[in-house]
């Protein structure tokens, strides 16, 4: 019956789907909430939030992008607009919080910590972000996560350019090595998973 | 690797994020909080929109009173001088077709406004 699979969230695209929810249907909004939901409470524990922690931030990451979904064009991906407002709202948190400065002075044996893999040696991207300092999982995460540029990372964290270069240039040098042997492997795992 | 090809392996990595087990709760939370908010504001701009139309009308219905009161005492004598010559139609209909009808129009809107939170509150429960 085509009229009721054209009538149904679940089977609209995101653009569509936030045409609706502009035009104040809810019921299309809740769609994209299940559809990106785990990817931006997923992005936000990347970035160090608590599980709890991070599923107030996308709740409320949510809620905003709802007051703001007509300023959504539709040029980037729906998923990708909500992770940055997400980002940002959870770093303004941090800042709130004072724990920015924290977070950029803790200890480097954290860095040091040797992620673990699995039976197969396979490490997955959550695992290698635990051995970068809080300061470069958060850049790392922000910059290729939620696609702020280092620019944009560096104002939304109030930090100097170079410092958050820094921070990205050496969090990608630890992924690097925890990651590329496996890499092919870890992809391969997820396509056998899936 | 080419550090650009490894960067974009990484936002792959990054953009497959796993389905959380609870995603559903999830949403039915956002939903919950959406209602919330979203019924509050309702109510919200119902009552004043309804309270700002009656508020409206009124003003508009008081200043026409007061002027028309105005205007009577100062032309008491020009009226009763020309009663006789008037027409045998009563007041109220000189009264539609001259400035009387702006207390038509305001009680027009009043209506409105009083229908339209009427509706709303309807919608509501």
């Amino acid at each position: 019956m085509p009229g009721a699979t054209k009538s149904s969230p679940a089977s609209l695209h995101d653009v569509e789907l936030c045409a609706l929810a502009a035009a104040g249907q809810r019921q299309a909004f809740g769609e994209l909430v299940r559809r990106h939901g785990s990817a931006v409470r997923g992005l936000l524990r990347r970035m160090g939030a608590q599980p709890a922690e991070a599923d107030d931030v996308a709740q409320d990451a949510f809620l905003t992008a709802f007051e703001r979904i007509a300023e959504f064009r539709g040029e980037g991906a729906f998923a990708g607009w909500v992770k940055r407002i997400a980002a940002r709202a959870y770093l303004r948190r941090l800042q709130k919080e004072r724990r920015i400065g924290a977070l950029a002075a803790e200890s480097v044996e954290e860095e040091e910590r040797a992620p673990a893999g699995d039976s197969d040696g396979r490490i997955d991207l959550d695992e290698a972000l635990k051995g970068l300092s809080p300061a470069e999982r958060l850049c790392v995460s922000m910059c290729f996560g939620a696609g702020l540029s280092h620019a944009e990372a560096a104002e939304a964290l109030n930090l100097p350019l170079g410092t958050v270069k820094s921070h990205v240039k050496r969090g990608l040098e630890k992924l690097r090595a925890r990651l590329a042997p496996a890499e092919g492997a870890v992809l391969e795992g997820r396509r056998g998973n899936a | 690797m080419l550090e650009a090809e490894f960067e974009r392996r990484l936002e792959r990595l990054f953009a497959d994020a796993p389905e959380l087990p609870d995603a559903t709760a999830f949403a039915a939370r956002v939903d919950r909080k959406l209602d919330r908010g979203w019924m509050a504001r309702r109510w919200l701009i119902g009552a004043a929109g309804g309270a700002g139309g009656v508020i409206g009308a009124s003003q508009l219905m008081m200043t026409n009173i007061f002027t028309r009161v105005e205007d009577a005492s100062e032309s008491a004598r020009v009226i009763t001088s020309s009663l006789g010559q008037v027409r045998s139609s009563p007041d109220w209909m000189s009264a539609m077709t001259g400035g009387g009808s702006v207390v038509w129009v305001a009680s027009g809107l009043a209506i409105l406004a009083m229908a339209f939170a009427l509706r709303r509150v309807i919608e509501e429960i």
